[in-house]
């Protein structure tokens, strides 16, 4: 008895010690989600919200990226690109300007470490919704971050087609489709 | 004497206690875990009850509404014409719903509100509202099935319908 007693204390020990490890020593795809879930947190914004908070927002979301990231939007009308840190803090700015509150969700985020451990990318589906109205953007999208300084840094945004289509230009990629949403259980 | 004695110190379990943990606790427990386990199999691996967002199923799936997905529906098939199915992003939290109306291979393309397949106009009594689209056509690939809504009523721009790759279709709609 006293041996299944040792036994069971060994394995609450090494529990406890493996946690603390992942605490401490987190994984590089751990630290990936992390920074992620900062971009999707930094993103958001509520209503009301004063200068000096969404100036420190802004500033931190600056440096959720790489000075030479750039995001590559490819919808319908054509392509956008926003080329580098400076660019995406003028644009999350102009759009804290033309909205009073947006929520921004990633989710399903699947994440591929390359080989060397340095760079990864990340395939997820961008949930974006103004608060209190029942519509919503969705757009699947992938991030390339790459370890920078010890700091895992995004790099390369682009979206990705869902479908594909040839069909005349100009129509909004994502908006008023019939989508669907698990209720509960995710 | 003293038997009596002792039955009578016996209390019977209380009704709210006999209502939440039954007679048998133990028992009682093991059918929760097969519950739990049951519902969690199902929702993996069977069926994915989803909620209806947007209007582009219109007037077939109304917004709101609660439906289910069948994911063992192509285990042994594939998707069929005419089928509603849903179409995953990166994964299955938010899915699109669409109706597949061609299958790999074939070519497809709008003309002036029909929907042809192969050049051949396409019967399809699902579709209740007027419709004026016109699209380029399109051949699909081996393992391409083209996905529309529908709603056509809507304007061609702002439905968002084309080719789905075969990975993507995570199941059949049910009801």
């Amino acid at each position: 008895m006293k041996i299944v007693w040792r036994l069971v204390a060994l394995a609450v020990l090494a529990t406890v010690a493996f946690w603390l490890y992942t605490i401490f020593f987190p994984s590089p795809e751990k630290l990936i989600r992390r920074r992620l879930t900062q971009v999707e947190e930094l993103a958001s914004f509520e209503k009301g919200e004063g200068l000096i908070p969404r100036a420190l927002s802004l500033q931190k979301l600056g440096e959720c990226f790489a000075p030479e990231v750039e995001i590559v939007l490819d919808w319908r009308e054509g392509e956008h690109v926003v080329a580098g840190r400076q660019e995406i803090l003028e644009r999350a700015a102009a759009v804290r300007q033309a909205f009073q509150a947006l929520k921004v969700e990633f989710l399903d985020k699947t994440v591929s470490l390359a080989a060397d451990g340095e760079s990864a990318d990340v395939a997820l589906t961008a949930r974006v919704r103004v608060p209190g109205d029942k519509d919503f953007f969705v757009q699947e999208m992938k991030f390339s971050l790459k370890k920078i300084d010890g700091e895992w840094l995004v790099i390369r945004v682009e979206t990705i087609k869902t479908l594909s289509r040839v069909m005349p230009a100009g129509s909004r990629n994502g908006l008023n489709h019939n989508l669907m949403q698990v209720p509960v259980l995710r | 004497m003293l038997m009596e004695s002792q039955v009578n110190t016996i209390k019977a379990p209380s009704r709210l206690r006999r209502i939440l943990i039954g007679r048998r606790p133990a028992f009682t427990l093991v059918r929760v875990v097969v519950f739990v386990a049951t519902v969690f199999i199902l929702v993996k691996f069977v069926v994915l009850p989803i909620r209806i967002t947007g209007p582009s199923m219109l007037p077939n799936y109304k917004e709101g509404r609660i439906n289910f997905i069948s994911r063992l529906a192509y285990k042994w098939h594939e998707p069929q014409r005419g089928d509603v199915v849903g179409i995953r992003f990166a994964g299955t939290t938010v899915m699109l719903m669409k109706r597949v109306v061609a299958l790999p291979g074939e070519t497809v393309e709008f003309r002036d509100g029909k929907l042809l397949i192969n050049d051949t106009v396409l019967d399809e009594p699902y579709v209740k509202l007027p419709c004026n689209w016109s699209s380029e056509s399109r051949t699909l690939g081996p393992d391409e099935y083209f996905v529309v809504g529908d709603n056509r009523s809507m304007r061609l721009e702002d439905h968002y319908f084309g080719a789905a790759k075969r990975d993507r279709i995570v199941g059949k709609v049910l009801l």
